[in-house]
C-alpha cells in the first residue's frame, strides 16, 4: 500500500458521548461489517459492553473510496474512556496521525475529553471536532463549538455535525480523515520500529503484540527484538482486524496491525515497548516507554481458605491478559492466605475481582485499597508501604510521603462551590479555575491520590447532579501528616481492617468506620466490642450485641417449605462470611472505609 | 409407602382476619362456604390416596367451627369413608371462642372429633382487640367449660406472646389465666410480623411497640417454667402437654412423616413431591367442578431439601434429631454442641433449654 493513502486514527470522547456507536456507523459506512448486527464492534469483552466502556482497545482496518476517487486504508485504533488507563491511551495516540475529537451536542466538553483532546495536541495529531448527536431535540451546535473553542483552543469552525445514532454525518467525517489527516510519515529502508499499543493474550498464539509500524517492515519469520527487555522471538503471522482477524504477508511502514510469535507472557508484549529487527536492530527505541505503574493496592483473600490455590491460578490466567495487574502472595493474621494486588485504578480493580468472581467461580474478600506510601525511616532507608498492617511503628519513622494527583473538573458554574468544599474536605490544594464557556469552568486542584480512592467521584456527582466530570494525573510524592488506625474485634486486631489517614481525619474516620461496622457486621452468638486505635490509644469505641435469639416460632405441615427456604438463605449468607477468631465478618466490612468519608 | 397418615383439611374460613394472620383464609359468608364443603368432600372422597389409614386427622384452618356443625361432621365423614381410622386415632378441629357453643361442641364430640384446639391467643382484653379477635376473654372460659361439658377430654389453648406493648408482668397473668382452665395441651407462638398482613404494614409505619428481643426470651422462659411446675412438659419448641395428650398430628409433621391435604391452600407431602391446592375457594370450587387439578403449586424435593429439613424439624422435638436418619458430621455435630444449645445421646441430638432460642441457627450450622 501506498504510504500516502494510509490513514491512521482514533476517536476521542467522554463516556457515552457517543464513540462506540459512531465507531460502529463508520465500520459499516466503510463496508467493514453490515448492518447493525452487532453493536458496539470495538467492545470486545462481555464485561466491557456491560459497562458500557471500553478498557482494552483494538485496531480495525477498512477501506474507504474518496470522493478524489482514491482507496485508502482506514486504521481506527480504539482508546479506552477511563482515567485508570490514561497511559494506554497516550500509546495509542502515539500510534496515529489524528483524531475524531467526539463532543456531545446536548453536553458539550467533558473533563476527560480535555485530558485527552490535550494529550491528543501535544503529539501534535490532527483534530478533527465532531459534534455528535444532533438528532436529538435540544441538541446545541454553537454550545459545543464554542467549549470546544474555548475549552480545547481548538478551531471549531471546521466542526463537523453528525449523528452516529442516524447516520447523518458520517461521509463528511471520513472525507475529512482523508482531507485533514497527513499521512503516516516513517522510513521504509530504515530497520524496523513498531509501537506495541496493546496486547492481549491467546490461549494457543500466546501473547498478541499490536503495533504501529513506525519504520521499516515486519513479516512472518522474521526475528524480533523487544527493545525493553531484549527478548527477541520468530515472528508466526502478522495480521490485520476488519474486524475479523486476517492474515497478511507483512505489516509495512505506517500500517497498523498485529504480530504473533510464540511470546508466552503478555509481559513481553509491553504496551509502549518498540519491537524492532534481531538482526538488524535499531539504534533508537520510539519515545514514551515506561513500565504500567499501578496505583492502588489491595488485599485479594478467599473466602473459603480452600479456594487459595484457585485464586492463585485464576490471577495468574488474568495477568496472561492483563500485565498492568500485578501481584505478589500476603498473609494476613485476620484472612489467612492471599495476595496483594496492584492494580491502575479503582475501576481496574473492580473489573479484575469481577472477572475472578465470574469467570473463576471465587469468592472473594477485597481489603480496602490503599495507596503506595513511601516511608522515610529514622535510619535512612525508604520503604514502599501498600498495606497499611505493614506501616512500622512511629517512632522508627522519619517522615511518610503519600502520592499526589493533579486533579481537573468541568463542572457547571453552579456547583462550583460544591465542587470547592468536597475538595477542601478531601485536603485538596486549590489551584486554579478557568472558563471555557459562560455555563461552566473548570477547577484543578492537587489531591491526595488516597482521598479518590474513597468515594470521591460518588461524591463529585451526587453534590453537582451528576454533572461534573474529573480526570486527573498522578505528578508525584508529598510529605503527609499520616497515622495508621488499627480496627480491633473483641480486643484483637483485625490488619486487613487498618488504614493509613491524615491525622486531622484519624478520629473522624475511626469514629465513622466503626458506626459502619456496627452497622454491616452481623450480631453474633456473643457480644462484639468495635474498637478503633491509634497505637495503643482507643479513639472510638462501639458495641455489638449479641443476638439472643434466632427460632421460628412454629412450624407445621404447611410451613415446611418456606422455613426450609429461609434457612437456606441464612445459609448461603453465613457462606459468604469470613472467621475471624470467632466472629463471622461480611465481606463488605472491609470495605468499610470506603464509605466513610464525609 | 402405605402405612396410616396425617389427614389434614383446611377450612378457609374465619369470622374476620386477624391483623398478624397470613395464613390461608378469607371472611366469606354466604353460599360460598357450602359449596367449598361440597368441593372438599369431592376431593376428599376421589382422593388418589383413598384406602390408605387415617394416622390422625386434623381440621385447621381459618376457623372450621365457624362453619355449620353438620358440614364439618360431612366432611369428617367423607375423610374416614376414604381414609379408615381406629377407634383411638387422634381427631382435631380448631376453633375460636366465639364461634362455639354446648351444643355446637356436643355435636363434634358425637360426629368423632375427640381433641379441641382453641385459639385463646391472650387473656388481656386489650391484646384481643389489637390482635382483632373475635372473642373477649370471658368467652374462653366459657368455651373451654363447655368443651369439658361436650366430653372433650384432650384439650389445647394457643396462646401468644411477644404481642404489641406486652410487658412480662400481662404474660405472666396469661400464662396464670390459661393454667386455671387446666387444658391438657398449650401451644405458645412468638408474634412473629408476617409479610402481607396488617401488623407487617403497621410494623413498617414504625406504628407497633414490640418487645424488645430480651424480653422475649425472658417471657419463653417465664412460659417453660410455669408449664413445666404445672404438669405441662415442653415437648417442641411452642408445645407443652401432658403426659399422653402430646399431638400426634403435629409430630408426623416434626418427625418428617408424610402427610395428606384436603381443602383449599391445604399442603401435602407424599415422597419427595409437595403440593399445595388452589388457595381461593372459589378458584378451588371451580376446579373441583370441572374436574381440573387442584394444585396451585407443586414441589420435588431434592435430597438436599429434604434433610434440611429432616433436620429442622427434629431438632424442635424433645425426642430429638435422628442421627441414624440424617447423619451429621463431627464438625457439624461440634458446632452446636460446643456452645451449649444441644446435646447428642446414642442416636439421637437435642437441643438444650438454652438451644431452644437458636432453633435456626443450630439448624444451619448442622445443615
Amino acid at each position: 500500500m501506498d504510504q500516502s493513502l494510509i490513514r491512521n486514527f482514533c476517536i476521542i470522547a467522554h463516556i457515552d458521548h457517543g464513540k462506540s456507536t459512531l465507531a460502529d456507523r463508520i465500520l459499516e459506512v466503510t463496508g467493514a461489517v453490515r448492518g447493525h448486527a452487532q453493536e458496539q464492534m470495538l467492545d470486545t469483552m462481555d464485561l466491557e459492553r456491560e459497562r458500557g466502556i471500553t478498557i482494552k482497545m483494538t485496531a480495525v482496518r477498512m477501506n474507504f473510496t474518496a470522493k478524489d476517487g482514491k482507496t485508502y486504508q482506514f486504521n481506527l485504533i480504539d482508546t479506552p474512556g477511563h482515567v485508570d488507563f490514561t497511559y494506554e491511551v497516550s500509546r495509542a495516540l502515539y500510534a496515529c496521525e489524528g483524531a475524531l475529537l467526539v463532543v456531545d451536542s446536548t453536553q458539550g466538553v467533558e473533563a476527560q475529553t480535555i485530558a485527552n483532546a490535550s494529550m491528543a495536541m501535544n503529539q501534535n495529531l490532527a483534530i478533527i471536532p465532531v459534534v455528535n448527536k444532533m438528532d436529538l431535540p435540544h441538541a446545541d451546535l454553537e454550545m459545543a463549538k464554542d467549549e470546544i473553542e474555548n475549552a480545547l483552543m481548538i478551531d471549531a469552525s471546521e466542526a463537523i455535525p453528525c449523528s452516529a445514532k442516524s447516520g447523518m454525518g458520517i461521509t463528511d467525517i471520513l472525507e475529512a480523515v482523508v482531507e485533514r489527516i497527513p499521512p503516516p510519515t516513517g522510513d521504509k529502508e530504515a530497520s524496523l520500529r513498531a509501537l506495541i499499543f496493546d496486547s492481549h493474550f491467546d490461549t494457543y498464539q500466546g501473547a498478541v503484540a499490536y503495533v504501529r509500524v513506525v519504520d521499516g517492515e515486519v513479516k512472518p519469520g522474521d526475528k524480533i527484538r523487544m527493545m525493553s527487555t531484549g527478548k527477541t522471538f520468530d515472528v508466526d503471522e502478522v495480521g490485520v482486524f476488519r474486524p475479523r482477524l486476517e492474515r497478511g504477508q507483512a505489516l509495512r511502514t505506517g500500517e497498523v496491525g498485529f504480530i504473533t510469535g510464540a511470546i508466552k507472557t503478555i509481559g513481553d508484549a509491553a504496551v509502549g515497548d518498540t519491537v524492532t529487527s534481531a538482526e538488524n536492530s535499531a539504534v533508537e527505541p520510539l519515545p514514551g516507554y515506561r513500565k504500567a505503574k499501578p496505583m492502588v493496592f489491595c488485599g485479594l483473600y478467599p473466602t473459603d481458605s480452600d479456594q487459595y490455590a484457585d485464586l492463585r491460578e485464576a490471577i495468574e490466567k488474568l495477568q496472561l491478559n492483563d500485565s498492568s495487574l500485578q501481584f505478589e502472595p500476603e498473609t494476613s493474621a485476620a484472612l489467612g492466605f492471599g495476595f496483594r494486588c496492584g492494580f491502575l485504578g479503582l475501576l481496574h480493580m473492580e473489573i479484575a475481582r469481577e472477572r475472578l468472581e465470574r469467570e473463576f467461580n471465587l469468592d472473594l474478600i477485597l481489603t480496602a485499597p490503599s495507596v503506595d506510601y513511601q516511608v522515610y525511616m529514622n535510619d535512612g532507608s525508604m520503604l514502599h508501604i501498600s498495606n497499611p498492617s505493614e506501616l512500622p511503628s512511629p517512632n522508627h519513622i522519619q517522615r511518610i510521603e503519600e502520592p499526589m494527583v493533579d486533579a481537573t473538573i468541568m463542572v457547571p458554574n453552579d456547583y462550583v462551590g460544591a465542587v470547592m468544599t468536597l475538595c477542601q474536605d478531601r485536603r485538596g490544594v486549590y489551584k486554579k479555575t478557568e472558563y471555557p464557556s459562560q455555563t461552566r469552568c473548570l477547577i484543578y486542584y492537587s489531591l491526595p491520590l488516597g482521598e479518590i480512592l474513597l468515594d470521591f467521584f460518588d461524591k463529585l456527582k451526587s453534590s453537582t447532579r451528576g454533572y461534573a466530570s474529573l480526570d486527573y494525573e498522578f505528578s508525584g510524592y508529598q510529605d503527609s501528616d499520616l497515622v495508621k488506625v488499627d480496627i480491633l474485634l473483641n480486643g484483637d486486631q483485625v490488619d486487613a481492617l487498618s488504614f493509613i489517614v491524615n491525622k486531622q481525619f484519624a478520629y473522624y474516620r475511626g469514629k465513622a468506620i466503626v458506626e459502619q461496622l456496627r452497622k454491616v457486621v452481623p450480631r453474633q452468638q456473643y457480644e462484639v466490642k468495635i474498637q478503633a486505635a491509634i497505637g495503643s490509644k482507643i479513639i472510638s469505641a462501639d458495641v455489638i450485641k449479641p443476638f439472643r435469639k434466632n427460632v421460628i416460632a412454629k412450624c407445621y405441615g404447611g410451613d415446611v417449605s418456606r422455613k426450609r427456604k429461609l434457612l437456606e438463605k441464612q445459609k448461603k449468607g453465613k457462606k459468604r462470611m469470613k472467621n475471624i477468631g470467632s466472629i463471622e465478618v461480611p465481606q463488605e466490612a472491609f470495605l468499610s472505609v470506603l464509605r466513610v468519608a464525609e | 409407602m402405605s402405612g396410616p397418615v396425617a389427614i389434614y383439611i383446611h377450612v378457609p374460613f374465619c369470622p374476620s382476619k386477624c391483623g398478624y394472620c397470613d395464613f390461608n383464609s378469607f371472611a366469606m359468608t354466604g353460599p360460598i362456604q357450602g359449596e367449598t364443603v361440597d368441593a372438599m368432600e369431592h376431593e376428599i372422597r376421589t382422593s388418589p390416596h383413598a384406602g390408605r389409614p387415617a394416622k390422625t386427622i386434623f381440621f385447621g384452618g381459618g376457623t372450621p367451627t365457624y362453619l355449620e356443625a353438620s358440614q364439618l361432621a360431612r366432611l369428617l365423614q367423607a375423610v374416614l369413608d376414604t381414609h379408615p381410622a381406629g377407634a383411638e386415632t387422634e381427631i382435631t378441629t380448631e376453633s375460636n371462642p366465639g364461634t362455639v357453643t354446648l351444643e355446637k361442641l356436643g355435636a363434634l364430640r358425637q360426629a368423632g372429633f375427640n381433641r379441641l384446639s382453641l385459639g385463646a391467643q391472650s387473656f388481656a382484653t386489650q391484646d384481643l382487640v389489637q390482635l382483632g379477635r373475635v372473642h373477649g376473654v370471658a368467652e374462653i372460659a366459657e368455651a373451654v367449660t363447655a368443651a369439658r361439658q361436650a366430653g372433650f377430654e384432650n384439650l389445647n389453648l394457643d396462646l401468644m406472646f411477644g404481642l404489641p406493648g406486652q410487658n412480662l408482668a400481662r404474660w405472666r397473668n396469661n400464662l396464670d389465666q390459661a393454667l386455671a382452665l387446666h387444658p391438657d395441651h398449650l401451644s405458645l407462638y412468638g408474634l412473629t410480623i408476617e409479610p402481607n398482613t396488617r401488623f407487617f404494614r403497621y410494623f413498617q409505619r414504625g406504628w407497633l411497640d414490640l418487645p424488645a428481643e430480651d424480653t422475649m426470651v425472658a417471657m419463653y422462659e417465664e412460659a417453660v417454667a410455669r408449664m413445666t411446675a404445672a404438669g405441662l412438659e415442653p415437648y417442641e419448641i411452642s408445645n407443652f402437654a401432658r403426659p399422653g395428650r402430646r399431638c400426634q398430628h403435629n409430630l408426623a409433621y416434626w418427625r418428617a412423616e408424610e402427610y395428606i391435604g384436603y381443602g383449599p391452600g391445604a399442603v401435602g407431602r407424599i415422597g419427595t413431591r409437595r403440593g399445595t391446592n388452589l388457595k381461593h375457594p372459589a378458584r378451588y370450587v371451580e376446579a373441583v367442578r370441572a374436574g381440573e387439578p387442584l394444585w396451585l403449586e407443586e414441589e420435588e424435593l431434592s435430597h438436599d431439601d429434604l434433610r434440611l429439613e429432616r433436620i429442622m424439624l427434629g431438632i424442635r422435638i424433645e425426642e430429638g434429631l435422628d442421627l441414624a436418619a440424617v447423619p451429621l458430621s463431627d464438625t457439624a455435630i461440634a458446632s452446636v454442641t460446643e456452645p451449649g444449645w444441644a446435646t447428642t445421646e446414642g442416636d439421637r441430638l437435642r437441643l438444650t433449654p438454652a438451644g431452644r432460642h437458636f432453633a435456626s441457627e443450630v439448624a444451619v450450622r448442622l445443615a
